[in-house]
């Protein structure tokens, strides 16, 4: 019985965390909201060369060939600095399917570039008005010949201005059920048209992307014709087990300012530590930072051994983070008092950023079905 | 990250197993578990299984060899609180003796007392109680009022003890005293191992709010120990108490497993209880809820895990322990709470009118609101939390 993280493992979380404190920690953030994406783009390379990115790609693609538990003390440190990018949705999402579902060309194409921190990846998944739901993938993608059309419009696609490459859901064929998608690839250019759309939190961008009459390659589909669904439910255990590590990341850094802060605020002439309406919510906050810790390590440890109980362990593990994360992001607010409510403060961050991951790549009313089916219930 | 047992702790389990099957009492395993309600043969019962335990060498697997343990370590102590759940075996009416008394006696005790003892604690022909809490003394320990005064060689012992749990059965009792006031509180307590059968103690029974008897108020008038009786120094109790926590290394470890269980009960229930002819368990809103718990149970039982890692690694149990106690006693509490509810008003009926389980529900509903009472209240971990994980300043008044 060892349910720990490995030395190295823990080695290798504690040089991202040297890094981002010497790059100011949430000041990567902040640049990047007043628009100063060279700032973040820099900070990405020095990640990239830590080895951040090479992590889970496989070694004959240029990386180390880890798994998803080695990205877990990566996720944890970008969680605590609400760090900005791509990463979740690149190695976390894209790596995996790639490797799994990938053709030769493809994974000669894009693996290397994701190693060395020149590709990354988001997903364009939700149309206007739609869900999360395989009736609402409206976007049509016709093969002809060797290439593929496509029409329609996706909404609230993450980050893709530091995207090199989408993953794109769309209709190849029917009209409502999971038959019929398919995942594409979509290579951004400059060219591409992106309508920016203001989200809260503006530590992630949001886009609508409209593409009329695009063509792309035949080439550029990924996994089989009209079963891209499947795909995309592979991918999102690994892209989920990864969302959990980042929460707790962050409800680890919302625990430590709330208690670092408790401690030296002096009201009535006592630290606001000493009166237990904060104390002991600071203690519940713990209790649930370290019950999500120890959902992620699992969710990530079932995910890499391909456990009989992964997806329940995902999904439930995700439900779990994102409502400890979000209450205690409002918590810290309210222990910091009327500067927990000010823009110069974290706090705010944080309570943007758990809201942002809430409903993210799937609803939580989805995955409470999901993780109830995978139960056998 | 590994969860797999060795081989050597797989065959401890294996063996383990096989001689449950053939020493349990008659049908326990079939589901005949009812415990006799008259309380001799509530006691004969009970003490018979403990020798029982005792014959087979199952008593107090902790316990170096010497003393008729089998020196097993944390992992095996881990395997059989698995296995005792997994079976649901009856409980160790000696819990005290062999968890709390005879460990310290091995370590601070005489060699007189190690003598008198240990090996009766072992058979279950003694059986302990814990005497600590008093009717102004629950939390804070030091306000003790039960005083001790010297007599020659005697202690002669005035006070009052309550929710003494198995007080009733106890042959001796871990009894803490006041034996002098100093300038701190927690300094001139002293522990004493009191015999329960002489005049100047008596016990009372209170019935706790589930309608059982396990714990009673201790009158101590003229009570009589000796100075052989006392453990460690005089007035150096705390000390003694603070020895005891660090043996308690597997923390929860049983009520997190029993946790399981009563978890996998639940989804049972959910399924039989319908609505509109369809079980209850495919109403999206009780899915959430049944998917929410899932997730706390499966939580209680990998933090258990990840904090039984740190105690392997560091030899000795930390402050964690206060969050296993917290998180546990709360979600059973929740858990329970959710079983009646859902039954609707019918989840009121109990004892032979109970709808599910022979009174199962009901009666851990009840039971479950002393949980995050006894063992130190959920607020008392909640302090031990803030402060000693994450340095948050002192409560008032300490
Ligand atoms: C929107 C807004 C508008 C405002 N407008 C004005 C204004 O016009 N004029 C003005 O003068 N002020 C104004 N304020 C300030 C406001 O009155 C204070 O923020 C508030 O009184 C709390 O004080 P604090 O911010 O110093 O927090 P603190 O008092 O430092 O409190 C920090 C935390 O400790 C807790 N705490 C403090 N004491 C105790 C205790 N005894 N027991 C338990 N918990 C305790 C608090 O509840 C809080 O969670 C405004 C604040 C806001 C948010
Ligand atoms: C099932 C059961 C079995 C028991 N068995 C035994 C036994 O065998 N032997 C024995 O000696 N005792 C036993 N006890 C007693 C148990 O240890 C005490 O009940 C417990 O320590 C609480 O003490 P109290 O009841 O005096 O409550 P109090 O300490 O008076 O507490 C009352 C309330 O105040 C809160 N409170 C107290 N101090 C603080 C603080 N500093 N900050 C915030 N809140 C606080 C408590 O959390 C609680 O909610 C048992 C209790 C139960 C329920």
């Amino acid at each position: 019985m060892d349910f720990s993280l490995s030395e190295e493992q823990e080695m290798f979380g504690n040089y991202v965390r040297k890094y981002l404190a010497d790059k100011g920690e949430t000041k990567i953030a902040r640049e990047f909201i007043k628009g100063n994406t060279e700032h973040y783009q820099s900070i990405f390379s020095g990640l990239v060369e830590l080895g951040c990115t090479a992590i889970n790609v496989p070694e004959e693609h240029g990386g180390m060939g880890l798994g998803a538990l080695d990205l877990v003390p990566v996720l944890e440190e970008m969680g605590r600095n609400v760090l900005p990018g791509l990463y979740v949705e690149t190695n976390a999402f894209a790596v995996p399917i790639l490797e799994k579902f990938g053709t030769e060309e493809q994974k000669q194409k894009y693996l290397p570039g994701i190693a060395e921190g020149s590709q990354t990846f988001s997903i364009a998944w939700l149309e206007p008005g739609g869900s999360y739901k395989p009736s609402d993938i409206r976007m049509t993608a016709k093969i002809e010949g060797e290439d593929i059309l496509l029409n329609g419009t996706k909404s609230l696609v993450p980050d893709a201005r530091l995207a090199s490459s989408l993953i794109v859901p769309v209709r190849t064929a029917g009209e409502e059920g999971k038959t019929g998608i398919s995942l594409v690839i979509l290579d951004l250019s400059d060219q591409t048209q992106l309508r920016g759309q203001k989200n809260i939190d503006e530590s992630r961008h949001l886009a609508e992307l409209t593409l009329e009459d695009i063509r792309i390659d035949k080439g550029q589909l990924l996994g089989p014709l009209h079963q891209g669904w499947e795909v995309l439910e592979e991918g999102l255990l690994a892209a989920n087990a990864a969302l959990v590590s980042i929460m707790v990341g962050g409800m680890d850094k919302v625990v430590e300012m709330a208690a670092e802060y408790a401690k030296i605020r002096v009201q009535f002439g006592q630290p606001i530590g000493r009166f237990q309406a904060i104390k002991h919510r600071i203690a519940d906050m713990k209790v649930e930072l370290e019950t999500a810790r120890s959902l992620a390590y699992y969710a990530n440890w079932a995910l890499e051994t391909e456990a009989e109980d992964r997806v329940q362990a995902i999904f439930s593990a995700r439900l779990f983070a994102a409502e400890a994360f979000n209450r205690a992001a409002g918590h810290n607010v309210q222990i910091h008092g009327g500067i927990g409510f000010t823009e110069e403060i974290d706090c705010h961050l944080f309570v943007k950023r758990a809201r942002f991951y809430e409903n993210y790549l799937g609803s939580s009313y989805d995955y409470y079905q999901k993780a109830a089916s995978a139960l056998g219930w | 990250m590994d969860f797999s047992f060795t081989k050597k702790e797989e065959a401890f389990r294996e063996e383990l197993r096989t001689w449950l099957e053939t020493h349990l009492p008659a049908g326990w395993l079939e589901g005949n578990r009812q415990l006799p309600e008259d309380l001799n043969e509530y006691s004969a019962f009970l003490r018979n299984w403990q020798r029982k335990l005792y014959e087979g060498g199952w008593a107090a697997i902790a316990w170096p060899e010497k003393y008729g343990g089998r020196n097993a370590t944390l992992m095996e102590e881990i395997i059989y609180q698995q296995e005792m759940v997994r079976v649901k075996a009856p409980p160790l009416v000696n819990y005290v003796g062999i968890h709390m008394v005879a460990p310290t006696l091995m370590q601070i005790g005489t060699e007189a007392q190690k003598e008198a003892y240990i090996h009766k604690i072992l058979t279950g022909e003694e059986v302990w109680c814990q005497g600590y809490s008093e009717p102004n003394a629950g939390s804070d320990l030091t306000a003790i009022q039960t005083t001790a005064i010297k007599d020659g060689d005697k202690w002669v012992i005035n006070g009052q003890k309550v929710w003494t749990s198995f007080g009733h059965l106890a042959d001796r009792c871990f009894l803490l005293a006041r034996t002098s006031k100093g300038e701190k509180k927690h300094k001139g307590i002293t522990v004493f191992l009191l015999d329960m059968d002489q005049p100047g103690v008596e016990t009372r029974p209170i019935i706790q709010m589930d309608g059982k008897h396990d714990f009673n108020e201790v009158y101590l008038t003229d009570a009589i120990a000796y100075d052989a009786d006392i453990v460690g120094e005089v007035d150096e109790g705390w000390r003694v108490m603070i020895a005891l926590l660090m043996h308690e290394r597997t923390g929860i470890g049983g009520q997190v497993f029993t946790l399981e269980q009563q978890f996998a009960d639940l989804v049972v229930l959910t399924k039989e209880l319908q609505e509109d002819g369809r079980p209850l368990l495919k109403q999206p809103f009780v899915r959430k809820t049944m998917v929410d718990l899932y997730a706390r149970t499966r939580g209680s039982l990998l933090n258990y895990y990840r904090n039984l890692t740190k105690t392997l690694k560091n030899g000795q149990p930390g402050a964690e322990g206060s969050m296993d106690k917290l998180i546990v006693s709360e979600l059973t509490k929740d858990l329970f709470a959710q079983s009646i509810s859902m039954q609707g008003h019918r989840g009121l009926l109990w004892q032979e009118d109970a709808i599910y389980g022979d009174s199962y529900w009901q009666e851990n509903y009840l039971y479950s609101f002393g949980m995050t009472i006894g063992g130190g209240t959920s607020e008392v971990q909640r302090n031990t939390i803030a402060e000693r994980i994450l340095g948050l300043p002192k409560d008032m008044g300490r």
